[in-house]
This record gives C-alpha cells, sequence and structure tokens, in this order.
C-alpha cells in the first residue's frame, strides 16, 4: 500500500510539472470548469426562484443532487485520469511496458495522469456540501453524514468499475473513450433527482450507466429517504460492475497481442 | 465555389467514416433533451406554466434547442486550432482556398448530418413521450426565424473561428476555447430560456453576443417578441457578425505574420 502511494504521489509531482509549463492552457481549463459548474448552479437556483420544489425535492435537497454529482464526476476525474492516454498505449503498443513494470498494471493505467484541477476544485465542492448539509440540518446527525459517506464510497468503486471496464473495452476495440464518455455524459442526467425521468429511464440509468447509484443513493442516504431495497440494489450493483469489470480486464488482456510492437 | 463544394462533400464522408465521434457527439446531445425535457416538464405539469412559460412553450423551446445546437454548433474551427500549432495549417497557404470558408463548408457538412440526425431523435422522442410541441404559424414569425438562424449560423462560426485564431499566439489555444465554449454554450440560451433567471443577469447576457445565437432565435419562434424587439434583435446580431468578422480579419491578418509553421 505504502508503495503504490509513493507511485501515485510521483505521478502528482509529474502531472505538477506538466500544469506549471502550461500555465494558459490549464488556467483556462480550470476557468471552463468553475463556469460550467457555476452555470448550471446558477440554472438550479434560477429554477428555485420561481418555484418550491422539484418532484417533490426542495432546493437545498436538489442541491444535494447536484453537488454529489459534481463530486463523483471530480473524485473520478482526480484519480483515474489516465484513462484517456491508454488508447495510446494500447495501439503503439507501448502497454507492454507497463506491464513488465513491477506495479499493478490497472493501477498504473488508471492513476498515471492526475487532473489537479479536479482535485482542486474538490475544495470548493467539500466547503459548497457541507453548506448544503448546514442547511438541511443534517450537521448534527452523524448517522446521515456516515451514510452519505458510505454511499459515496460505494459509488466511487462504480466508478472505479467503469474506467476499468472502458480500460478492459479499450484492448479489444482501441477506442478508449467511448464507453467513459458515455458515462460522464451521463453524469448530467444525475443533477437532479432520478424522480423527474419516467421509469424506464431511471432503470436504465440505475442498471446500465449506474449513475442512479453513483449520485442519487449517497444523496437520498443523506436525506434519509433511501429506501432498503435501493440501499441493496446499490451494493449489489457495485459487487456486478467491479467483480464484472475485474474479469473483463482480465479476460481482455490475454487477447492483447502488442500488435504494433 | 465547386471546390468549396467539394470540402463539404469529402467532410461529410469523413464524419460518417468516424461514427464514434458521431455517435459520441448525438448521445451527449440525447442526455441535455433528456435532462432539460423532464427537468420542465415537471416544473409545468402542476399548474401547466413555468415563470412566463407555457409548459407547451417549454417543451418546444427544449426541442427546437436540440435541433439549433446541432445546425449552430460545430467542432471543426476547434480543428483550426490544431492545425496550426502543429504546424498542418501551412498546407492550406499553398492551397487556392480561402481558409476561412474551408472551415466553413467543412464544419457545414458535420452540422447537416448531425441536424439530420437531430429530426430522427426528436420524432422518435416525442412519439415515445407524446409530449406537445407548439407548431408556428405565423409567416411573419417563421420568417424571422430563418432570417435569425442564418446570422446565428454566421455569427457562431466567427466567434468560435476567432478564439481558434489564438493559436497563432500561442500553443496553449485549446484551453481558452474549452472555457469559451462552456460559457458560450449557457450564455446562448442552449440550455435555459434566459429569461427564467433575474434581471440582472438578463441585462448582461442581452449585451453579449452568444444570446443572439439560441435565445434569440427561439423567442421569436414562440411569438413571444413583436416586430420592432425581433428588428432590435437582428441589428444587434449583424452588429454582432460585423464586430467579429473584422475582428477575424485583424487576427488572421497580425497572426499570419507570427505564424512559423513549426512541427512539420
Amino acid at each position: 500500500m505504502k508503495k503504490y502511494f509513493r507511485i501515485w504521489k510521483q505521478l502528482v509531482v509529474l502531472a505538477f510539472g506538466s500544469y506549471i509549463s502550461n500555465r494558459m492552457e490549464y488556467g483556462s481549463y480550470f476557468l471552463g470548469k468553475i463556469v460550467r459548474f457555476s452555470f448550471f448552479l446558477l440554472m438550479v437556483l434560477a429554477i428555485f426562484g420561481h418555484t418550491q420544489n422539484i418532484a417533490g425535492y426542495t432546493k437545498y435537497q436538489v442541491i444535494i443532487f447536484f453537488l454529489t454529482a459534481f463530486l463523483m464526476d471530480s473524485l473520478g476525474q482526480s484519480f483515474f485520469r489516465g484513462i484517456y492516454l491508454f488508447r495510446q498505449d494500447v495501439q503503439r503498443a507501448s502497454l507492454d511496458y507497463v506491464i513488465v513494470k513491477p506495479v499493478n498494471t490497472l493501477f498504473f493505467i488508471l492513476t498515471r495522469m492526475t487532473d489537479l484541477l479536479d482535485i482542486t476544485l474538490l475544495v470548493p465542492l467539500m466547503a459548497l456540501i457541507i453548506y448544503a448539509f448546514s442547511k438541511l440540518g443534517v450537521l448534527g446527525n452523524p448517522a446521515a453524514i456516515f451514510q452519505y459517506l458510505l454511499f459515496v464510497a460505494i459509488g466511487f468503486v462504480v466508478v472505479a468499475s467503469l474506467h476499468i471496464i472502458s480500460a478492459a473495452l479499450t484492448v479489444w476495440t482501441m477506442e478508449s473513450e467511448v464507453f467513459i464518455w458515455f458515462y460522464r455524459t451521463s453524469t448530467f442526467a444525475a443533477l437532479f433527482p432520478p424522480e423527474i425521468f419516467s421509469h424506464p429511464i431511471q432503470l436504465f440509468f440505475t442498471f446500465i450507466i449506474p449513475i442512479v447509484i453513483i449520485v442519487a443513493v449517497p444523496a437520498k442516504a443523506l436525506l434519509g429517504i433511501l429506501t432498503f431495497r435501493l440501499a441493496l440494489t446499490a451494493i449489489i450493483v457495485a459487487i456486478v460492475f467491479f467483480t464484472g469489470s475485474l474479469l473483463l480486464w482480465k479476460t481482455s488482456l490475454k487477447h492483447y497481442s502488442s500488435a504494433s510492437s | 465555389m465547386k471546390k468549396y463544394f467539394t470540402v463539404f462533400k469529402t467532410s461529410w464522408e469523413n464524419e460518417l467514416e468516424y461514427r464514434f465521434a458521431f455517435v459520441l457527439s448525438r448521445f451527449r446531445n440525447i442526455v441535455y433533451l433528456l435532462l432539460l425535457y423532464y427537468v420542465w416538464m415537471n416544473l409545468s405539469q402542476m399548474t401547466g406554466r413555468f415563470a412566463m412559460y407555457r409548459a407547451e412553450e417549454l417543451t418546444t423551446y427544449v426541442f427546437l434547442a436540440h435541433l439549433l445546437r446541432s445546425i449552430i454548433f460545430g467542432a471543426q474551427s476547434r480543428l483550426a486550432a490544431l492545425e496550426i500549432n502543429d504546424g498542418t495549417f501551412s498546407t492550406y497557404l499553398v492551397k487556392p482556398i480561402t481558409h476561412f470558408w474551408f472551415i466553413f463548408w467543412r464544419e457545414l457538412a458535420q452540422k447537416m448530418i448531425y441536424f439530420i440526425s437531430a429530426v430522427c431523435e426528436l420524432a422518435i422522442f416525442i412519439f415515445f413521450t407524446k409530449a406537445n410541441f407548439l407548431w408556428q404559424n405565423n409567416i411573419k414569425f417563421l420568417a424571422f426565424f430563418a432570417v435569425a438562424i442564418l446570422g446565428s449560423i454566421f455569427l457562431y462560426f466567427l466567434l468560435t473561428y476567432l478564439v481558434s485564431l489564438l493559436a497563432f499566439w500561442s500553443r496553449e489555444a485549446m484551453g481558452p476555447r474549452f472555457l469559451f465554449e462552456w460559457f458560450m454554450e449557457f450564455a446562448s440560451g442552449a440550455f435555459f430560456p434566459l429569461d427564467i433567471l433575474s434581471k440582472n443577469f438578463l441585462l448582461v447576457f442581452q449585451f453579449l453576443p452568444f444570446a443572439y445565437i439560441i435565445y434569440f432565435p427561439l423567442k421569436i419562434y414562440l411569438g413571444k417578441w413583436d416586430s420592432w424587439q425581433i428588428v432590435m434583435g437582428i441589428s444587434m446580431q449583424l452588429v454582432f457578425i460585423v464586430i467579429s468578422s473584422l475582428l477575424v480579419m485583424v487576427a488572421w491578418k497580425r497572426g499570419l505574420k507570427r505564424y512559423c509553421g513549426e512541427g512539420i
């Protein structure tokens, strides 16, 4: 574990060097992320300027869904951004050099690039989440916060699984971004409570691209409206996705032909 | 003109060849369509209206925004920035073409394919959701709507092309483009009608060119503005087109002097 932390720390230092040498580029990307977040937040606030609730949820309840969606996206970006470089590795067969390293291949692939912009964004996001907690009156409710963090952790396992599936599919199809972009695009649908959607769409976002598990379940746990059935579904989906993704990854590695080397 | 039609045709074939990018782009737009449709539908289903819009007007706004995004927003001028940075831009300088129009026609082919796809997506969506769509039958509004869309296509292209020309001055042009694209997408009204925001925000947005890209044509279609407001809007659109054209010309001339074609 210590070894992997040292490797990750070194990768972060390397990423920092890259960010420092392209200040205008990354500064603009950072501002772009803030603009995207601010405008979506503005949209939510504008909506509540005209109504008291959406699908039965009050302003700060909806904001919890909204902030959790951004939190989970930023966590994925912060730690697994290496997935966007993986296609090149497969196409150029430089994956050979990764496989022979004395480190878990999957760990290296996913974490080799750390998004420092998203790690930085996590700070104001956490501050806003704590502010929303206080507005909802759950700051003095450790059980609710514990449940929220527990299901955020379960959601993060699903996020990791989706990145592993993406890596596995890349070995087969050589189109790394396909799957992960489908997931990232879908997170926009999680900005609001899932109840706004029709039932078939909710099922799609629970079992196929499980953003309901990733975002809505932690939010509902915090609000104290998570049913036992949905909590159990979240745990089962996380286990199925995680074990399934690891099996898929192992199978895909057997198919890796190192074609270009 | 014939050479630009050839560019259009080649770009069309290229777009169909790289189907992944196409599918991904459409999926992104479909997710936006789903999200926005269901949000507005939920908000308006109780009373039949939300803010100053009837339910039918809101769904029409979402549907038409979906169509306009496909025909107005494009990604080809982003490639221009990359080409300037990696030096492949040099190949355009020895060809008997105008770079601006080359990129314009290349992007137009992509937009046409996206538009056809968006129409199909919308037809399927309306069929399944049985959503109400407001059919505008006032010829005056429809005519102004068509004119405003034409203006939007040119205004959007000029603005994005201008941002891409930043690549003449910096190898880090993609970051500013990312920032610009997100700002423009929201400020254009592609996600929601700008007048649901507070009056102060609306006032600021009305003096920016972006509001004349999606929000303005859709307000015309919905019949929300009188003739005077429409004429003023089209005049603003024209003013922004002229200003952007001048800026593009200046940036192009100065940028070419700085260009050194490194990387080829």
